[in-house]
């Protein structure tokens, strides 16, 4: 059936190779994630969405250096403000038509919600004085309760989540393709997470509300891309000769879908890396991690997804064959 | 062929009312994207309220929007959300610090009475004569030293209960507490029957700006149950004006550099699917703005996520009828089998998607039911325009016959009759083949 079908990619005939690398891919993040949940309790560091706090955020039309940051927090502390965090980022703006570089501060304290808690006022005021030109751009305050169960209530959509893809392609293909799609896209977050995790631990970045719609996203699209090899496997097996392996049915599906694998991937990144580049400086995390989720999940419904189909494949031939000369 | 002229003018007719749509009604944008204050508040339970009902949420409720009309912000948004939250959406406000001050206020007035604690101490003690039993009260002036005072006048039971308080207490001070803070202690002189009080803001008078407040606050009525506010986010509208810029210009070379690749790739299909993406954007917006959907920036990152969805759609199809071309079909065959063959990876993959998008939409936050609203909306149009119009726009272009110029399609002569050598596949079987 398959007989003149010049492959691309060898799926089974490496399969050993791609199992180690994405097993490169996912140690060192399950590392990473474990090395900061001794260090800070959890596995990536979680922004005020999750742990509560307040961000206070300034344009101001100079560049700031170490010294005005080291000022800024100085004067704060004197302001009564326990603990700021203070950073600086760079975003270009074109509201109004010309590109110029702003700069933003900030601020980050304890929450302030309490009626009587003046924070806010008080950082303004300082910073205020500081720069008279600065503008209050944002202003994020989250209760440290809401924070709790902001991300008990994450993780409980995200497991339902799997639970209803779970279901779904039970009913419409095998449960044992539902489980390796399951894992497919396990392997997938954890590599976003684990960059992110990496990120955190080097670059100080902190994940948001927004990195769980990313993650979801991620989670959504790595199913999106198993089920079309899946599908295709499902037809060739349907239709194949009986003479045809399992294996060579995986490889002519993987090489028959590749195209469309890396070229919808290609037009998805490019809106992405648009998004990235020009889109505004709040969502610059959010579609990092769907840019990473988007890769890998390209490159484990090709060489994960496939790989661990034929694994299954090769166990169950080996069990039925004990089974009938034992 | 006929019925396929039928489609294309019934899909230039919804592109026309797509257009008019676009053109007539408003765009509802999130505040993250105009600016403006979101503040989630919760009720708290005291001893004397230990659980929340619904009937405390309603005059919740209806407390703070008296108190938001009492400043005057338009359109704001005053919603219920689970047992005990309210979500208030104050666009444009000028000064988040006085709003928020002004909303977790729970304006409580008490009349108090000296009272002699067991330990031998002075305190005060309440009188049942409160905020409840006021008519109104307004900002007027001292007649002796011209400071600033607020008047109460009281209803009818308030003045009752006054009456017999201040005759109780001639000769003693009467404490008036705002908020759980003393105000003034005055001595009372003699009886007041008349119903009319005023407080004024001990040593030094009120500000004017501190009894405005507390008029505006006593109008609006006491909160039934003490709120606090436990999230808040606030958007400069500076920042709003950049996220809509920076969105835009970023979904418009995306979207033209997604184009070009098709084109590139795909040839002609490949401009038949940058159309068919054209008049799935018009349809995608119009929904939005009939429903309503408010776009925030989650919203449109989940807008441009279905454009991916969209043209993943298309390259499916064009792939698999590229493959069915290269087996020497006729053009007619191979678009339909390319769809055909297409639609169960499509439909499977969309299901998850949409799946996905439910959960979230039924547990998520705001900004994640933003982001699976439109991501859903998004994908469902996306199998529509796929099947529907990419499909029509074929068929029509092509026709039947085989096909005379293989470069239309990006393939070349002698790749034709090269490829797979399959068995014919009943249609039926391939649309919801299930593994056997």
């Amino acid at each position: 059936m398959f007989s003149n079908a010049k492959n691309i990619i060898d799926i089974v005939k490496y399969r050993w190779v791609y199992m180690i690398v994405s097993l490169m891919l996912i140690i060192p993040s399950i590392c990473a994630m474990g090395y900061l949940t001794m260090k800070t309790g959890s596995p990536l560091l979680v922004g005020i969405d999750f742990t509560g706090g307040t961000i206070i955020q300034y344009s101001v039309d100079k560049k700031l250096n170490n010294d005005d940051i080291a000022k800024i927090r100085a004067d704060l502390t004197k302001a009564g403000i326990e603990n700021p965090v203070i950073q600086v980022l760079s975003a270009s703006s074109s509201a109004d038509g010309e590109a110029k570089t702003n700069e933003f501060i900030s601020v980050k304290t304890a929450f302030d919600g309490d009626k009587d808690s003046t924070k806010t006022s008080t950082v303004s005021t300082t910073i205020k004085n500081l720069y008279p030109e600065a503008e209050l751009v944002q202003v994020s305050s989250v209760g440290p309760t809401l924070g709790k169960e902001l991300m008990k209530n994450s993780c409980i959509a995200v497991l339902l989540a799997i639970l209803g893809i779970c279901a779904y392609l039970s009913l419409r293909f095998h449960v044992e393709y539902a489980l390796i799609a399951i894992f497919t896209l396990v392997h997938d977050v954890l590599f976003v997470l684990g960059v992110f995790a990496f990120l955190g631990i080097f670059c100080n970045v902190h994940v948001d509300s927004l990195f769980i719609t990313a993650v979801l996203t991620v989670l959504g699209f790595s199913v999106h891309d198993t089920i079309v090899v899946f599908d295709r496997v499902r037809e060739n097996l349907k239709f194949a000769a009986k003479a045809t392996t399992f294996n060579e049915v995986v490889d002519a599906s993987v090489n028959q879908t590749l195209a469309r694998s890396i070229n919808t991937s290609i037009t998805t990144l490019i809106t992405l890396l648009a998004l990235y580049f020009l889109g505004g400086v709040t969502t610059k995390d959010f579609v990092l991690a769907m840019i990473l989720g988007i890769a890998v999940g390209t490159y484990s419904s090709i060489f994960f997804a496939s790989v661990l189909l034929v694994f299954y494949n090769n166990i169950k031939d080996a069990k039925k064959m004990k089974s009938v000369n034992p | 062929m006929k019925n396929k002229i039928l489609l294309f003018w019934a899909i230039m007719i919804l592109v026309v009312g797509c257009i008019i749509v676009i053109m007539t009604k408003p765009t509802k944008l999130g505040l993250d994207l105009v600016g403006g204050s979101r503040l989630v508040l919760e009720a708290q339970t005291t001893n004397t309220i230990p659980k929340i009902t619904s009937d405390h949420m309603d005059s919740l409720k209806f407390a703070i929007e008296n108190r938001i009309n009492a400043i005057g912000v338009a359109e704001t948004v005053v919603q219920k959300q689970g047992d005990k939250r309210l979500i208030i959406e104050i666009p444009d406000v000028s000064d988040p610090e006085k709003a928020k001050e002004f909303l977790g206020e729970t304006a409580e007035l008490e009349f108090k009475r000296p009272v002699q604690n067991f330990d031998g101490t002075e305190g005060w003690e309440s009188t049942g004569l409160t905020g409840k039993d006021l008519r109104k009260s307004l900002v007027s002036t001292n007649s002796q030293n011209g400071e600033w005072v607020v008047s109460l006048e009281f209803n009818d039971v308030g003045t009752k209960k006054f009456a017999k308080l201040t005759q109780e207490l001639v000769g003693q001070p009467m404490a008036i507490f705002f908020n759980g803070e003393l105000q003034s202690a005055p001595v009372i002189q003699e009886p007041i029957i008349g119903g009319h009080a005023q407080i004024s803001g001990g040593q030094g008078g009120f500000e004017y700006e501190q009894a405005k407040n507390m008029v505006d606050l006593l109008n609006a009525g006491a909160l039934p149950v003490p709120a606090k506010i436990i999230e808040e986010n606030t958007v400069g509208p500076t920042l709003g004006a950049d996220s809509i810029a920076n969105s835009k210009v970023a979904g418009l070379v995306g979207l033209s550099f997604v184009m070009v690749f098709m084109i590139a790739y795909y040839r002609i299909p490949g401009i038949i699917a940058d159309i068919a993406l054209v008049i799935y954007s018009l349809i995608v917006f119009s929904v939005f703005k009939i429903i309503p959907v408010t776009l925030t920036l989650a919203g449109i990152a989940g807008f441009i996520l279905s454009i991916g969805m969209a043209v993943d759609a298309n390259i499916l199809i064009f792939e698999r009828t590229k493959e069915e071309l290269r087996m020497g079909r006729t053009l007619f065959t191979a678009i339909n089998l390319g769809f055909d063959r297409a639609f169960t990876s499509i439909f499977d993959s969309n299901m998850s998607t949409i799946i996905t998008c439910t959960i979230l939409y039924m547990l998520g936050t705001n900004v994640v039911k933003g982001f699976a609203l439109t991501l859903a909306i998004g994908t469902i149009v996306s199998m529509f325009s796929a099947i529907t119009v990419t499909k029509n726009f074929m068929h029509l272009l092509f026709g039947t016959g085989q096909l005379k110029h293989p470069g239309w399609f990006g393939l070349k002569a002698e790749e034709i009759n090269s490829a797979y050598e399959t068995d014919e596949t009943k249609r039926e079987n391939a649309k919801f083949g299930i593994l056997d």
